[in-house]
């Protein structure tokens, strides 16, 4: 299991996005059908799919790489990856037209309307499910595949 | 360290040690057991406090503000 240790901690960190995404993605076709205005799903489905998986594959190699020179624990490493993923996923979503911007809100999705004071919690929140999801399950896959 | 010396020693050590008998093995095979405890998972540690005090937090959060949720699921 010493062989390829750089793939093999890509396949660790796709782990959690591939599983997320179907959830998603279900979650978005029952909106469809129940919101008053439809959903724009392919457009949503850009960010998730092609950027988030690369994204947190590459982060889990990154990790391996910066091993050999530093100790940095996983859920810390893990914890800064929404510093660079929330900002360009966002981007993106307004260059899509995935959200608009309101006075007081922010609406996802054409759908989920969130307060800005709220966008600042989730924020961090986001960090802390990023912390325990990298500690605990990527950690644990790391180690069912030999990295850790 | 005379001859009388050294019987000496051997008397007082043959009183202190117990005869072992001829041929005395432990009842059963102990280095199969050494063997898996070796091939065992390392412990697992424990989850700490504080990392419970997150998950409920976030479970907290979750609950209170749902429409959160398909916003975090984008965003991984």
């Amino acid at each position: 299991m010493n062989n390829h240790p750089y793939l093999r901690a890509y396949l660790a960190g796709v782990f959690i996005p591939t599983l997320i995404f179907p959830v998603l993605i279900t979650l978005l076709l029952v909106s469809e059908l129940v919101a008053p205005e439809p959903i724009p799903v392919e457009r949503i489905m850009i960010f998730p799919l092609a950027f988030a998986p690369v994204a947190w594959g590459l982060w889990n190699v990154f990790w391996v790489a910066l091993r050999k020179f530093s100790n940095v624990p996983l859920g810390l490493h893990g914890a800064i990856l929404p510093l660079l993923l929330m900002p360009m996923g966002t981007v993106l979503a307004k260059c899509l037209g995935i959200i608009t911007l309101g006075a007081h809100s922010v609406t996802w999705f054409q759908a989920v309307e969130i307060p800005y004071w709220q966008i600042g919690c989730s924020f961090a929140f986001g960090l802390v499910m990023y912390y325990l999801v990298w500690k605990y399950i990527i950690g644990f896959v790391n180690r069912v595949l030999g990295i850790a | 360290m005379n001859a009388q010396d050294e019987n000496r020693i051997k008397q007082l050590l043959k009183q202190t040690l117990p005869p072992v008998a001829d041929g005395a093995e432990p009842e059963r095979d102990l280095w199969p057991a050494v063997l898996r405890r070796l091939d065992a998972d390392p412990p697992r540690h424990a989850v700490p406090w504080f990392d419970w005090a997150l998950i409920s937090g976030l479970a907290l959060f979750a609950i209170s503000f749902p429409a959160t949720i398909p916003v975090f699921l984008y965003y991984m």
